[in-house]
């Protein structure tokens, strides 16, 4: 206050008065436009190499920021966990399609590994049933009968991934079913809804079988569909490890964060907590797929394409789409959906969304569960475009960890923004160093940033 | 003794009343950890004789001086930092580079510049530049608190490791330097293991006593009333900015002659010794052993290096996997740590 009332009384008047951190970050703004303009001019081709490689990187980052963000506003606290679900997206694919790598026929194939995530899709399974099905049925179903065959039901999930797993080269076959079966449900579910309105009036009955031999034939047509082309298994695969990473997720926050939360742990603890979670499946990784850098198959679009005087990758450009549409759909999700709404609200206050009657438990698992499809996906891309380490994880967290603070603690416009801009800033910085030092300049973004805009570029209102 | 020891009044308790004492101390994790940690490392010394039992001791010497310096800041003051292996790698450097001799590195391709000094000349300059990084570090990480201090802190240690790495002008990158002096006093040269467990431990004392001394001063007592609420210290006129700096740079500098002494003990580093995750379980050592306590990290310490010791006689874990399997435990142990005792096994102060 007391600075304050001194400035006031300065020479210029008052909208001129500019305290010396906003003329420092004046002046280093100018500093790095004038430094991109410089560059450009010298060679403005290599310019727009690096500015799409900073694309392309900063597409990586910004969904790890949207992940973070995501959790973030919703809990308020950095769920360290994304780090290894980004290398599990990663290994994941590779765990999957190995032997489609270009080179180093790995083969790994351990029961253990299997029996793991057999375990927690089950575990999720049983879960999502006993809080999602298991209230509405309750009361008007046997409970010991209902009881058992969601047991059931969750076993059998549970050996369905572990056979997945196990037998990952013919993996379109293995899905098909899955593939074929969501399909049907999709497509009966919406035929449902439209033959109510087209067949209004008349007996339900007719329509409804209708709708059901529709839904089962376009189910079936799609699963074989899928069973006939061994090319989806890639593609399959991230799907796969996406889900799992967030099935790992989800069981982390049922397990351990809830837990931690009911007896009121503060931010710092969860996030020491995460960090121990890191750690362990870090080692875990290293331990399966051995610490050694490996490729991961060939995607599409690994041919470059010349575009005025840059190479452009097709694979690049696919992730920034990725990242773009990962935005749309997030913000979607948040803005439309009473989903979203539930979320922004316990974000808010959880205490007053509960008493409202959102189920909160159920909102964070799947805000945990997304975050973490969300960091599994950016694992996985950026596994495509460089080699796969399992101390990719931890490097890849801290970039979405800065650009998620960058652009703004817990607004999801600013985790884009930030993650395109520190992306954007590694790769014109490493221009004149050496590629060696772009972690430090990310960090040195970061703490220039927190120096002069302590709330990011777009703070959360 | 250390007085913070909880440990010590149960036992005077069980001298006194053996009865009433088992009774009361059922719950007691604290006395149960102590005589876990210590039997085993008793047990590990006789086992494994003297030769094997002094390296392990000495790395167990250089992690505690570290955990206890990280424990000042992270325990008693509050900052929950992650960062601290920079000021250790920094340490390490300046020895290696002060100490190594002219005349071998002359041998080299890559020259970087060399001094010849004698180590305890070479030990105070390193201790002091590692004091100067963190002040000039301290006054722009002071703004920060919380899990953005934490993200910072991470950064640290990343910059640190990238110039470790990439001034190869000075620290041969990834080449390492080698050959690196060890201690020298007069004509005594400290060459043998024992020796050398002698001068780390001679030094783990000096900074248990320095801690000691800061924590019960009245500086020590304005640290813990920062890390319970910063503004309320503040309305009582404390500089609260200046504390943190203060304690901040005492940490880094007792973190770099922990530094100086493990290059002159390994006689060889290279930055893969400073790597992030090395830091990260130094955080995971303070937490594990109790934060806020002098003895809690000589526990965690203890245990740290008694995991991975112990863990390469398990018949069924394959040599190549114990770093990870102890990184593993390690992890575990954290996550419990955290959701049922949020104070460390020893502690006295929750996150």
């Amino acid at each position: 206050m007391l600075r304050r009332d001194r400035a006031s009384e300065g020479l210029l008047p008052a909208p001129f008065q500019l305290s010396g951190t906003q003329v420092l970050a004046a002046v280093l703004t100018v500093a790095a436009v004038g430094y991109i303009s410089w560059k450009i001019s010298q060679s403005a081709d290599q310019a727009l190499q690096f500015a799409f490689n900073g694309l392309a990187v900063g597409a990586v980052y910004a969904l790890l920021a949207m992940g973070f963000t995501l959790v973030y506003s919703t809990v308020w606290f950095f769920d360290l966990y994304y780090g290894a679900a980004a290398a599990l997206g990663a290994y994941g694919v590779f765990y999957l399609r190995s032997q489609e790598a270009t080179f180093g026929r790995y083969e790994v194939s351990s029961v253990y590994v299997n029996v793991v995530f057999a375990a927690v899709a089950a575990g999720v399974v049983a879960w999502a049933l006993h809080v999602g099905l298991y209230p509405r049925l309750r009361t008007r179903f046997n409970r010991t009968a209902l009881l058992a065959l969601g047991g059931l039901l969750a076993a059998g999930a549970g050996a369905y991934t572990g056979f997945v797993l196990a037998y990952p080269g013919v993996l379109n076959v293995m899905l098909s079913p899955a593939i074929g079966l969501l399909v049907a449900i999709a497509a009966g579910w919406v035929l449902y809804r439209g033959s109510r309105h087209i067949l209004a009036g008349t007996s339900s009955v007719p329509s409804r079988v209708l709708a059901t031999a529709a839904a089962a034939v376009l189910g079936a047509y799609c699963g074989l569909l899928v069973a006939n082309a061994p090319g989806a298994s890639l593609y399959l695969s991230w799907g796969v490890s996406c889900l799992l990473a967030g099935a790992v997720g989800l069981a982390l926050y049922r397990g351990l964060y809830l837990r931690m939360r009911e007896r009121a742990r503060s931010p710092l603890v969860m996030l020491v907590a995460s960090l121990g979670v890191l750690l362990a499946l870090t080692a875990f990784t290293t331990i399966v797929f051995q610490s050694a850098p490996r490729p991961l198959p060939e995607a599409f679009g690994s041919d470059p394409w010349t575009v005025g005087g840059a190479s452009i990758k097709g694979f690049s450009v696919f992730t920034i789409g990725v990242a773009c549409a990962g935005f749309i759909a997030l913000l979607l999700l948040l803005k439309k959906t009473s989903f979203g709404k539930a979320v922004r609200a316990i974000g808010d206050d959880e205490e007053v969304s509960k008493v409202v009657g959102i189920n909160t438990t159920v909102v964070i698992a799947i805000v945990f569960f997304i975050g973490a499809v969300y960091a599994a996906l950016a694992g996985l891309l950026s596994g495509h475009d460089t080699a796969i380490q399992p101390r990719m994880g931890l490097l890849l967290l801290l970039k979405g960890w800065i650009a998620s603070v960058v652009g703004g603690i817990g607004n999801l416009y600013g985790a884009i923004v930030g993650g395109f801009l520190l992306g954007m800033v590694e790769q014109f910085g490493i221009w004149d160093l050496a590629g060696e030092w772009r972690d430090a300049i990310s960090f040195i973004l970061l703490i220039l940033f927190l120096s002069f805009w302590p709330k990011g570029l777009l703070p959360r209102k | 003794m250390l007085p913070d020891s909880h440990a010590y009044r149960e036992l005077g308790r069980l001298a006194r009343n053996p009865r009433e004492f088992f009774r009361s101390s059922k719950g007691s994790v604290e006395l149960w950890v102590n005589l876990l940690v210590i039997t085993w490392a008793l047990a590990f010394m006789l086992w494994q004789g003297a030769g094997f039992a002094i390296t392990v001791a000495t790395i167990f010497a250089i992690w505690a001086i570290l955990a206890v310096s990280l424990n000042l800041v992270v325990g008693f003051t509050g900052l929950l930092s992650v960062g601290h292996i920079g000021f250790f790698g920094i340490g390490a450097y300046a020895t290696a580079i002060l100490t190594s001799d002219p005349a071998y590195e002359q041998l080299r391709t890559e020259a970087i510049p060399t001094f010849g000094w004698p180590f305890f000349a070479a030990l105070p300059i390193s201790i002091v530049l590692a004091g100067l990084v963190a002040l000039v570090v301290g006054v722009v990480f002071n703004r920060f608190r919380d899990d953005i201090f934490v993200l910072v802190s991470f950064g640290f240690a990343i910059i640190a490791f990238s110039v470790f790495l990439n001034w190869r002008g000075l620290t041969r990158g990834a080449f390492g330097i080698h050959e690196i002096g060890k201690p020298q006093l007069g004509g005594w040269v400290l060459d043998s293991e024992t020796e050398f467990l002698a001068l780390a431990l001679f030094f783990l004392a000096l900074a248990v006593l320095i801690s000691w001394l800061i924590v019960s001063s009245s500086f020590g007592r304005v640290l813990t009333a920062i890390r319970e609420d910063e503004k309320a210290i503040e309305v009582f006129g404390y500089r609260v900015v200046h504390y943190k700096l203060a304690v901040w740079v005492i940490s880094a500098m007792m973190a770099g002659l922990a530094g100086g002494l493990f290059s002159s003990w390994t006689s060889f580093i290279d930055p893969n010794s400073f790597i992030l995750l090395e830091s990260i379980l130094l955080i995971s050592i303070v937490i594990l052993g109790g934060l806020a306590t002098i003895w809690g990290s000589l526990l965690g310490a203890m245990a740290f290096v008694l995991l991975e010791e112990g863990m390469r006689f398990l018949p069924f874990l394959p040599n190549e996997f114990i770093g990870q399997a102890r990184q593993i435990v390690l992890g575990i142990l954290l996550v419990l740590l955290m959701l049922f005792r949020p104070q460390g096994l020893v502690g006295r102060y929750k996150l």
